[in-house]
């Protein structure tokens, strides 16, 4: 009924932000040292671990390997302590299935996976505190670490989520306005040729918006493209300092 | 990218409390919206001006409290803070609204700071302090944030209630200031004194509101959620409420809007029956109404009541529908209401404070109102207007507290305010900001014509004869014609040439914006409240004769012999009328009788001749093509229904001379015929052009069951009235006439006016097409593009046109507004015009009664009048007064239970007996005889005025003899008496009333509504043009439907 004002007539948001600005993107390369990758990143208030295992042998059932190309296994989930009520989340419900299912395809679409035949890559990621856009922050946590991993990937793949509110698009939703009733897309993008990894929206929109929408996502993950480059390079000065180069 | 902090919030939600930590950003430019900023912020269009002598910073209370304080136009430099504009969001939507709308409206001067997220000026909560704390806090803050953006220039005032607070910080900065909302009044506004009374007024209130008995009078509301889920679930149904007029305190029913039309029962609406059913719901607000169980469902009352009987309502059968209680409500649609307070005599019982008062409402719909002041005394029979506040579940009646004092009960200013008040009309004179956006035009610096403009017009200054013809004495022509022969005779360009608005009023300026509301010009019975200012609609945007006048025209190339269109050109002109005629001139130009053209007055008597003949050839072959285009119409069916005929002349000093019916000359009709196909064709245009965007005016055709009184009135007299289409209509219309009594006719299509629908505003991407059709004219499309100076659907009409024209020279196709906007424009243009034809009609009665009011019924042989008799109801009849245009119940029973019985001389008296009731007839049998009353009989009735001090008086009328009424005077004056007169008369009699009291005249306030005070010749004509239906498309009198 009396829903929150998402955007107020000056063109601010509930926390502050204009339409098309993200929230504040804080990352971390290679935080465990056992794993082959790892990654720890912030999208504002939503906090996501990464990490990466492979390539390597096939592992449990063999009838799944691929002939040509790795397999990517992703997993995603929740921390028990993610959200502001403690819930206990069962491994392997549906919507972590359906968001290890997005991750997956989202990185098959990256990894240059025709390089590891009949191997695995394992991915998993981890929702340590949640606020919205959980999905996009896996994958640019993801990200991060199969960087970290070492493992060619194509480009970056970057995600963002935009909502429309009143005619207008609105960049990186938080919990608050994901909630709020706005028809909100996820979009995972290869900045550099602009090609779409995936794309996943499941609210009603009016087919003449659609565009502006893709649009805004396509601009919003631009910008985090720039940050996590900027995280990577980052960490290799850091690297290449203590090894002394 | 952006330099953002993030800081946490803590708050708790629904049910359980529950930590919810979210994301704060700060900036360091956010907008101040001030002239006078050193920094550049990024202002937007709407900025508070420099030169004033302080900035008001009003703290969340404050704006929570006082925002009507707040909201007059007086009180400039109002900066809102984003802290006080989340807290009234928490008090509710609606008043957030109106925060909302006052920001955004560029009359007022105020603007909103988002100090939240401004760095410096944001203070986070600290721990152990109250939420009311936190927000003067930050309210504070943002004013000395403002005092240091501005470098001190500005002088800023903090109001707050809350006293700690003004010790606390009012010495902690110099120039800022922290006062009470009372100390801020007096020190700067000390001479506003409407805004100190509305102060007073609303303190009182939350005086009052603490202590309040506990027992419950009403049912609690359901929450919103379990409202929202029986409604989806169909176990309540949602609606408006509509409250009877003749029993609002019992009877009130649900008009439901589509959504449960699957349940036929539904259809006509759901019953609410009784105060407690009713449940604090008040007239038009949006109620959710479970249903009775079917045992308890009841019919409506059909009986005549006491009041005035209004036709369609009274038609409904006894029969039990659906009947409901309000469960909730939805939506409150609390307008203001003019209140009067009662003369005290000890009938205030009921109030234990003296201060309470419950005051009745002017509107019999609505419910007393209770209302705390201490003015009580002063007010007593005065006029008030109200807000309600609160109907809190323990209390029988809604609080509320008085805004403004309008006057004394019955004086003519009070109860004019009071009809426009009722109607939402709000009229202030026009703002100087407003006048400083016309163009000058005086004598010493007299308006010309742009030589830019000029160029890129066609200029029909020396190629066209262009002349208007309107009534007599007309100063706002919006509309010329033009007609000549091309192509040696082969070709006819006939021309309508419309007042260029749109080069004046540029959308979005401040006299756009007040048009927009206004939507019209409002027309009463005295005076005029014209949409656009003075020096636009009086004088450049007048298509007077002889000056040079810019113009949208439509021109048409026809075919001389079968008049079918060749071409149509739509451009803007530069013309210059050559003839300033009005309606009986032209006529006798037509019939070739000797006329004296006033502008032909000083030429020789050669070309005297010459040039009148020009004129005369120019009316005929106008007058050919007009003929020609109604002939058009009428085979599509077009209709002639009924309207008020009478037409005032005057002499030099503005007296009525004479009124003489009007006499329907062919000349009134061929200027409205070009105006008909002027509209059309500019519809076509803009609906082509713009199929989604355009502003169209449909008639949808009528319900046929409205028809049927028509139909078995007909029958009565033995006549078929076919209603199937618009043709057969017309046509069964016509052939309805009685030769021995010519009212049957006019009573017939009176009825038949009645049955239409109403004609409406709407935007071409909201119906399909064909709803477009215009019923009453027969036209596919249809639009108002003639009268811009008086109608804001004219103007978007003329947007319209120039995007279309700039279209066609290869512009892109954009729309000035899109589907929705228009739709929204045309809804609200469409209120408008409703209130306007209210308004009219309630200043046409209040002129009535107080005509009446003056005389004394038992002797003055004026209120003695012949009726017919139009309708049959249970226990009397409808009858319409011809001479004076009245229409009314005539009561054969009364509430005695005795009859009206005939004596021998054919006079009545009341005596025992009953009345009985047919189809057609009602008889009255008594111990003195029995007599019937037959469809369409002549009776003599008196008519007397019923007064009560709080609603609006109402004439009765009283049956005195069966038969017709003949005086002497009645013969002589014929149906000459008609509403002109009586407006004259009553004016002239209230103000002899004044001078001979030698009162000061009605006081400031009550006198700002008004621009024009006395009625003078303008105003009066204006008057009778619209009453006599001569524009162009009430000529068609269709629109005319006044439920």
């Amino acid at each position: 009924m009396a829903g929150l004002e998402l955007l107020s007539d000056q063109g601010y948001r509930l926390d502050g932000r204009k339409a098309t600005e993200l929230r504040k993107v804080q990352a971390r390369m290679g935080v465990f040292a056992q794993a082959d990758g790892s990654a720890y990143l912030e999208q504002g208030n939503t906090k996501a671990l990464a990490v990466v295992y492979g390539p390597h042998e096939m592992r449990g059932s063999r009838g799944r390997t691929l002939h040509d190309r790795a397999l990517i296994n992703c997993q995603y989930s929740m921390a028990t302590f993610s959200t502001a009520e403690r819930k206990r989340r069962p491994h392997g419900d549906r919507k972590s299935t359906e968001m290890s299912l997005h991750l997956k395809q989202t990185f098959e679409a990256a990894v240059m996976t025709q390089l590891y035949p009949r191997s695995q890559i394992d991915i998993y990621v981890k929702i340590l505190q949640s606020d919205g856009g959980n999905y996009s922050t896996c994958v640019n946590a993801a990200t991060l670490a199969v960087i970290d991993a070492g493992i060619p990937m194509r480009d970056y793949v970057c995600a963002c989520t935009v909502g429309f509110v009143d005619e207008t698009p609105l960049a990186d939703l938080c919990y608050a306005e994901e909630s709020g009733g706005v028809s909100s897309l996820a979009l995972a993008l290869l900045p550099r040729g602009g090609q779409i990894a995936l794309l996943q929206m499941d609210a009603r929109l009016h087919q003449d918006h659609l565009e502006t929408l893709i649009e805004a996502a396509m601009t919003a993950c631009k910008g985090v493209s720039k940050v996590l480059d900027e995280v990577v390079r980052q960490h290799l000065q850091e690297g290449s300092v203590l090894t002394g180069e | 990218m952006i330099k953002t902090e993030k800081t946490l919030h803590l708050r708790s939600c629904r049910g359980r409390t529950v930590r919810v930590v979210r994301e704060h950003y700060l900036r360091e430019r956010v907008p101040c919206c001030s002239a006078l900023c050193q920094a550049d912020c990024d202002n937007g269009a709407k900025v508070l001006p420099g030169d004033l002598t302080h900035y008001v910073v009003p703290d969340a209370e404050v704006v929570a409290d006082y925002l009507e304080i707040l909201e007059f136009r007086e009180l400039q430099g109002i900066v809102f803070t984003q802290t006080a504009c989340q807290a009234l969001q928490s008090k509710g939507r609606r008043y957030y609204n109106r925060l909302r709308s006052l920001v955004k409206d560029p009359r007022h001067d105020c603007v909103l700071f988002a100090n939240e997220f401004q760095e410096y000026s944001y203070c986070p909560r600290e721990k152990g302090e109250t939420q009311d704390q936190w927000m003067t806090r930050c309210v504070y803050s943002a004013a000395v944030w403002y005092y240091n953006h501005l470098a001190g220039v500005m002088n800023i005032v903090m109001i707050t209630e809350d006293q700690d607070a003004v010790a606390r910080y009012s010495s902690l900065n110099s120039g800022v200031f922290v006062i009470s909302v009372q100390e801020y009044l007096q020190s700067f506004w000390p001479d506003l004194k409407a805004a100190h009374e509305l102060y007073s007024s609303i303190s009182q209130v939350l005086q009052e509101k603490e202590g309040e008995d506990s027992e419950k009078e009403f049912t609690e509301h359901l929450p919103a959620e379990v409202l929202e889920a029986g409604i989806k679930s169909g176990r309540y149904i949602q609606g408006t409420l509509n409250v009877s007029k003749h029993r609002a305190q019992n009877e009130a029913s649900i008009m439901t809007e589509g959504l449960s039309t699957k349940n036929a029962d539904l259809s006509s609406g759901v019953l609410v029956f009784g105060g407690k059913n009713r449940n604090r719901a008040v007239h038009g607000d949006v109620v959710v109404v479970e249903l009775l169980p079917k045992s308890e469902w009841r019919g409506k009352t059909t009986a005549l009541s006491e009041g005035q009987a209004d036709e369609k309502s009274e038609d409904e059968a006894s029969r039990p529908m659906p009947t409901g209680r309000v469960v909730g409500v939805l939506q409150r649609n609390w307008r203001d209401y003019v209140v009067t307070f009662p003369t005290r005599d000890g009938t205030q019982s009921q109030s234990r404070n003296s201060q309470r008062i419950l005051a009745i409402p002017w509107d019999r719909r609505i419910p007393k109102i209770r209302i705390s002041t201490q003015q009580a005394d002063a007010l007593q029979d005065h006029r008030v207007v109200v807000r309600i506040d609160s109907w809190e579940s323990t209390s029988l009646y809604p609080n509320g507290h008085s805004v403004r004092v309008l006057g004394r009960a019955g004086e003519l200013e009070t109860e004019v305010q009071t009809i426009l008040m009722e109607n939402c009309i709000h009229v202030p004179p026009f703002s100087d900001a407003q006048l400083r956006e016309m163009p000058v035009n005086s004598p010493e610096k007299p308006w010309t014509v742009d030589s830019e403009q000029a160029g890129r017009r066609r200029d029909l200054r020396d190629t066209h004869l262009v002349f208007s013809i309107d009534p007599r004495g007309c100063e706002d022509v919006d509309d010329t014609l033009s007609v000549r022969r091309l192509a040696g005779g082969e070709l006819l360009e006939l021309g309508v040439h419309i007042a260029d608005v749109t080069h004046f009023v540029a959308e979005g300026s401040l006299t756009d914006l007040e048009a927009r509301t206004r939507a019209t010009t409002y027309y009463l019975a005295d005076r005029r409240y014209d949409m656009l200012p003075a020096v636009l609609s009086a004088d450049l945007c007048s298509l007077l004769g002889g000056v040079d006048r810019y113009a949208m025209s439509v021109m048409w190339e026809l075919d001389a012999r079968t008049l079918a269109v060749n071409k149509v050109w739509f451009g803007r002109t530069l013309i210059r009328s050559s003839y300033q005629l009005h309606y009986e001139l032209a006529q006798a130009l037509l019939n070739g009788d000797p006329a004296d053209v006033p502008e032909l007055a000083e030429l020789g008597s050669e070309e005297k001749d010459a040039r009148l003949a020009e004129l005369t050839q120019a009316l005929e072959l106008l007058t050919h093509v007009a003929r020609h285009l109604r002939a058009q119409r009428d085979r599509g069916g077009a209709l002639e229904l009924e309207g008020v005929e009478v037409r005032a002349q005057l002499d030099e000093d503005r007296n009525i001379t004479a009124l003489v019916p009007r006499q329907p000359l062919e000349v009134h009709e061929t200027v409205a015929e070009c105006m008909i196909y002027a509209n059309h064709w500019v519809a076509r245009k803009i609906q082509e052009t713009f199929p989604y965007q355009a502003l169209l005016r449909r008639h949808p055709p009528p319900r046929q069951e409205l028809f049927s009184q028509l139909v078995d009135t007909a029958e009565a007299r033995g006549f078929t009235v076919d209603t199937r289409t618009n043709k057969a209509l017309a046509d069964s219309l016509d052939r309805a006439v009685d030769l021995e009594d010519p009212l049957v006719n006019r009573l017939l299509r009176m009825m038949a006016t009645q049955a239409m629908s109403q004609a409406v505003y709407f935007s071409t991407g909201a119906q399909p097409q064909d709803q477009y059709y215009h019923y009453g004219l027969a036209l596919d499309r249809y639009t108002h593009f003639t009268s811009p100076i008086r109608r804001y659907a004219d103007i978007i009409v003329h947007r319209l046109l120039t995007a279309a024209i700039a279209v066609d020279a290869g512009a892109e196709s954009k729309a000035p507004a899109n589907n929705k906007e228009v739709e929204e424009t045309a809804h609200h243009i469409n209120n408008r015009n409703r209130a306007a034809q209210r308004a009219q009609n309630l200043s046409t009665a209040l002129f009535q009664c107080l005509y009446f009011k003056e005389k004394d019924p038992q002797t003055d042989p004026r209120c003695v009048a012949d009726a017919v008799v139009y309708a049959i109801r249970d226990n009397g009849v409808l009858v319409f007064v011809p001479e004076y245009g009245l229409k009314g119940p005539v009561y054969l029973r009364n509430r005695e239970g005795q009859v009206a019985a005939p004596g021998p001389d054919g006079g009545c008296d009341w005596q025992s007996g009953s009345v009985r009731r047919h189809q057609d007839q009602i008889t009255v049998s008594s111990a003195g005889g029995s007599a019937t009353f037959r469809l369409f009989d002549h009776i003599t009735v008196r008519i007397s005025v019923h007064s009560t001090s709080c609603h609006a008086d109402t004439l009765n009328l009283e049956l005195l003899q069966n038969r017709p009424h003949h005086s002497a005077e009645a013969q002589q004056d014929g149906p000459g008496r008609g509403r002109g007169q009586l407006v004259q008369e009553v004016v002239r009699l209230a103000e002899e009333a004044q001078q001979r009291e030698a009162r000061p005249r009605l006081s400031r306030e009550e006198r700002e509504f008004s621009q024009s005070r006395t009625p003078n010749l303008y105003s009066l004509l204006e008057e009778v043009r619209e009453l006599a239906l001569m524009d162009p498309d009430r000529l068609a009198q269709l629109c005319m439907t006044t439920a």
